[in-house]
């Protein structure tokens, strides 16, 4: 076949975006359990961890440029070049929701107990991951389910907000003293302010995970049917 | 007679443009089944395709595809090769440019060329340009003939002082667009360019690209070119030839370069095959 080395430039371009992903995917799971938990090493970890992933982004997208220049890529090609351009911008957002989940946990009790944090972030994640895999395996039905997969994550986050929020309210209309003078409200706000954060990061997740199976979608298709 | 099919008939220089439409995308070459044969050797097989006016029509495809045989087909400049043997149909705004009452000196004036290797003649820069001119009778203002067609050609402001000199004595470049000047002179209403820029550095060759797009505001181009890159660049149409010179793809370049429809487009304009 011709043009041997540019078609080895994009195969590891494809491989390469997938294993920034699954290293996206891994410090993903390691921020669900930090916030579960409340574990703070694990949570520094991952911020800190955060820095090998914004470099392995800059390199891919320094990788894409070159190739556009100088093998000027058209048709399937040009499309697997600028969807993974656009990819490893989802992925790096999703690492930068998973240092922000990371913090969420508190030090005693990890995540508001309405919210089911490993349930639903492992929805979000099993997302990702399938978005991921229709993009190395060229699976345009995969893109679909992904999306389909979004709705009822959303769903399930909205529940999950009006969980936490209605438990407030029911818990304040409870209470006799004025709401200002009570530490226990304060301590309850910030449990409940790091609980709808969780809720509204983890539903961000899915939709990049959408963005990735939308991408991927017009890369093996030029079917837009899932972008925007 | 329309006036169109008229002017194809008589060599005489008319001093009004003749057959062009106010219509845009109005269709001002088309062929139709056209076969194309050296000896026993099809070249072009069955093409259809209606080239657009005003736009840049670019034909790719690999080498001995038959792009440049059906570029010549256009001026019947294979009336040339004696094995040639042309089938099918191939009109100018309607007329069938083979039929017999066909001038083919009379259609060349109105479809004009440019070759791979800019070609002036031995002459002065000026008689370069008013050489066609002269040999079709024109009596009209001849310097500003002259002036209008460098101009067009983007050369006038280089030239204007030295149209004296030689035109073997300008760049490549500039020999080039002194071949376009020479080409549009006459008034055509189509340019075909078989190449024109595979022997150019690449400055030279970016003004010719400028000036392909300025071209198009008022002639219809058909470009020949082993550059895909080039293809897209400056091109509105693009016509995909394939060994066994079939026309596989015509549709808008971006298209073409973007989400070809025939998988061997496809695999030829990505590089992995011819």
């Amino acid at each position: 076949m011709p043009r041997e080395e540019f078609q080895r430039q994009l195969d590891t371009l494809r491989d390469d975006v997938v294993a920034m992903g699954d290293l996206v995917l891994t410090r993903y799971d390691e921020a669900i359990e930090a916030a579960a938990t409340g574990d703070a090493g694990r949570a520094n970890r991952v911020i800190e961890g955060d820095a090998d992933v914004n470099e392995r982004y800059l390199e891919l997208e320094e990788r894409c440029t070159q190739i556009i220049a100088l093998q000027q890529p058209v048709a399937g090609d040009l499309r697997l070049v600028t969807a993974s351009f656009k990819i490893i911008t989802d992925l790096e957002r999703i690492a930068d929701l998973a240092t922000n989940l990371a913090s969420y946990g508190r030090p005693d009790s990890g995540i508001h107990p309405d919210v089911d944090v490993r349930d639903l972030a492992g929805d979000a994640g099993e997302m990702v991951s399938m978005a991921l895999a229709a993009y190395e395996d060229e699976d345009p039905e995969a893109c679909f389910i992904v999306a389909d997969q979004d709705d009822a994550l959303d769903e399930r986050c909205e529940r999950a907000s009006k969980r936490v929020v209605r438990g407030l309210l029911d818990r304040q209309a409870a209470e006799t003293h004025s709401v200002d003078e009570s530490d226990a409200f304060a301590a309850e706000l910030d449990e409940v302010s790091r609980a709808l954060l969780t809720v509204r990061d983890l539903e961000r997740v899915g939709d990049h995970a959408v963005n990735i199976a939308a991408r991927t979608l017009y890369m093996i298709e030029t079917d837009d049917a899932l972008l925007y | 007679m329309s006036t169109s099919e008229e002017s194809l008939i008589t060599t005489e220089v008319s001093s009004e443009r003749t057959g062009r439409s106010d219509r845009p995308d109005a269709t001002v070459l088309a062929a139709r089944d056209l076969d194309v044969y050296y000896g026993d050797d099809r070249a072009l097989a069955s093409v259809d395709v209606e080239i657009p006016e005003h736009k840049v029509t670019a034909i790719i495809g690999p080498s001995g595809c038959g792009k440049s045989t059906f570029l010549r087909c256009i001026n019947r400049m294979n009336d040339q090769i004696a094995v040639c043997r042309v089938d099918g149909d191939l009109s100018f705004h309607g007329k069938n440019v083979y039929d017999d009452d066909v001038d083919p000196v009379a259609l060349r004036r109105r479809v004009g060329m440019v070759f791979q290797k800019p070609n002036p003649f031995p002459k002065s820069i000026y008689d370069n340009v008013a050489y066609g001119l002269r040999i079709q009778g024109f009596d009209g203002d001849m310097d500003a003939r002259v002036e209008e067609a460098l101009r067009g050609a983007a050369l006038w402001g280089e030239v204007k002082d030295q149209l004296d000199s030689s035109g073997l004595d300008l760049s490549g470049g500039q020999q080039q667009r002194l071949c376009i000047a020479r080409a549009i002179a006459p008034d055509p209403e189509v340019i075909l360019m078989d190449e024109p820029t595979s022997a150019l550095d690449p400055v030279a060759a970016s003004k010719i690209e400028d000036l392909i797009d300025e071209l198009a505001e008022q002639y219809t181009v058909v470009i020949v070119t082993h550059n895909m890159q080039q293809a897209a660049r400056i091109s509105d149409k693009t016509a995909v030839f394939l060994t066994g010179g079939k026309l596989v793809e015509f549709d808008d370049t971006a298209k073409v370069f973007e989400n070809p429809d025939e998988p061997r487009v496809e695999e030829y304009i990505t590089g992995k095959f011819g």
